[in-house]
């Protein structure tokens, strides 16, 4: 079996190629030029140069499908990667299974996971499909020591002009490798209040993140500390939610972590029902004693 | 210049009301209410915005079921001119969607058609870029900002990296995300008028064969502990022997 793989993130990139190791033989496509992607064992990296505009990519990513002599393509679920394969997917007339976390090759046909009704429901599906978007956190990171050899592809330009790229601030952290997130939520309540949060950060030695009002609406936190659904997915050894309600959106980025750590004020908040965990009270104050008791 | 916008809008059910059926760990969407998806209402307020200040039509397509009249008359509310109910809409189908969706949309004149990124539901992210492709127009997506002049449409599209600037000429698909804009509560006077605005309903007549069988469709397990201390002394005790455990 021979996967075409399109990754303009480098973790997402990563992942699937840990993930695919042993099945098949894969040419990862990128916009990324990290070096450390070539120990992964793909026969091969092109890297695409040019602007990334996405009906470009996907139209050269549709060239080397009929060309290259593929059977499945996996692209990384990222803002240009739904896009690619959306149009990928009409262009040829192929079916995509979206969001998945998990997928089997069987003969002829494969099995996958994905996430329905906004994460309260698990969908398995058997299908014949050859194209499939993938969620980040779909298998741990294993490097090799094999070294694929790169090559360039040049974008080709498309109707939609491409103006500017501005770069986001640098990424700061890397929420996947941490082995305990401590996670604020809402309940926080003031920007301020993180400061606080911090001593246990340091004292377990752990990293911080949040909830998507903490991280998208109210800045307290930058974007790539964001857990759930929409931002990272993280598989810790301990997640500490504290003064976050458990909104499905969250629980679908952090349902893989080892042990599950609540601390909320209400009792009722759906968080308590996937914890290890939990204690009801007011988190300014829960927080300092569990330092206390490091 | 007023320009024409067809916005395509979502009835989903109310997530957070879905229970559990504990015997065959089923999600039980029987007799949840329907309601007018967030993003449908960026979709809805980005359009609105544009016809303020330009002027136009904006014509809404849902495709769902008998039950999307009550999101249609929010949208209406919102400043929706014309709304087509597009019902037989059973599973979750982003091909499907996508094809009943632009066979209406070529029936119709328009300069820009304006649908939300990745709804809240099945969050598949591939409508957008499906109606594109068989509109055969350009597609500019997850718009965080969106601009109108001479028949031009500039966005800026947020990755995960980056923020990217583009435009093309009109006609032309934008998707939008929740940061676009801030969708607003119409006033109780224009409910009131939106409620007796007629609704044009048709039946979907679009077939394409399914190839893929779902074998389950369960609620995801946990098997958390859920050991909840009420007594703050003693949880914090037990969770700081567990941080401890972690950090071995």
């Amino acid at each position: 079996m021979k996967f075409l793989i399109f990754s303009d993130i480098e973790d997402s990139a990563k992942q699937v190629m840990s993930f695919l190791k042993g099945k098949g033989d894969f040419v990862l496509y990128t916009t990324e030029k990290g070096e450390s992607l070539t120990k992964y064992g793909a026969q091969k990296i092109v890297l695409l140069t040019g602007k990334p505009e996405v009906k470009g990519i996907s139209s050269l990513l549709s060239d080397e499908f009929s060309s290259g002599g593929y059977d499945l393509v996996m692209i990384a679920s990222t803002v240009l990667g739904r896009d690619v394969a959306s149009l990928f997917s009409g262009q040829k007339s192929i079916e995509v299974i979206p969001e998945i976390f998990d997928i089997k090759f069987n003969s002829g046909t494969v099995t996958t996971k994905r996430y329905g009704l906004g994460g309260k429901a698990v969908i398995e599906e058997e299908s014949k499909s050859k194209l499939f978007t993938f969620l980040s956190g779909l298998s741990d990171d294993v490097p090799g020591d094999g070294s694929s050899p790169i090559e360039t592809k040049n974008i080709p330009e498309g109707v939609v002009k491409i103006l500017a790229i501005e770069q986001k601030k640098a990424k700061e952290v890397n929420l996947e490798k941490a082995n305990i997130i401590v996670a604020v939520g809402r309940g926080l309540g003031k920007i301020e209040g993180i400061q606080q949060i911090e001593p246990l950060v340091k004292a377990v030695r752990g990293e911080l993140a949040g909830s998507r009002p903490v991280c998208l609406d109210y800045h307290w936190l930058s974007e790539d500390r964001q857990v759930g659904y929409s931002g990272r997915t993280v598989k810790p050894k301990a997640y500490v939610a504290l003064g976050i309600s458990g909104q499905i959106q969250h629980i679908a980025g952090m349902r893989g972590s080892k042990v599950v750590v609540a601390v909320n004020k209400d009792k009722n908040a759906p968080i308590f029902q996937e914890a290890d965990y939990g204690i009801v009270g007011d988190l300014y104050q829960i927080v300092p004693k569990i330092v206390s008791y490091l | 210049m007023p320009y024409d916008i067809v916005v395509l809008i979502k009835q989903i059910p109310d997530l957070e009301l879905i229970k559990v059926n504990q015997s065959t760990e089923e999600p039980i969407t029987d007799g949840v209410p329907f309601k007018f998806e967030n993003l449908s209402k960026n979709s809805v307020e980005a359009a609105v915005r544009i016809k303020e200040k330009n002027g136009g039509k904006i014509t809404a397509v849902l495709f769902g079921n008998e039950k999307g009249t009550q999101v249609m008359k929010e949208a209406y509310a919102m400043g929706v001119d014309e709304g087509i109910l597009i019902t037989g809409y059973s599973e979750n189908n982003p091909v499907l969607t996508a094809k009943v969706l632009a066979q209406k949309i070529k029936q119709l004149h328009y300069d820009l058609v304006i649908l939300g990124n990745q709804s809240a539901d099945s969050m598949s992210g591939m409508v957008a870029g499906l109606v594109a492709t068989e509109l055969n127009l350009p597609l500019l997506s997850n718009a965080v900002s969106i601009e109108v002049a001479d028949k031009i449409v500039k966005v800026s599209t947020a990755t995960e990296k980056d923020v990217i600037k583009s435009e093309t000429t009109m006609p032309a698909v934008i998707s939008v995300t929740q940061e676009t804009n801030e969708p607003r509560f119409p006033p109780v006077l224009q409910i009131i008028k939106a409620g007796k605005k007629s609704i044009s309903t048709e039946q979907s007549t679009v077939k394409i064969e399914n190839t893929s069988k779902i074998i389950s469709k369960k609620a995801p397990k946990s098997e958390r502990k859920r050991l909840i201390f009420e007594d703050v002394d003693k949880g914090a005790q037990e969770v700081a022997k567990v941080l401890k455990e972690a950090m071995k």
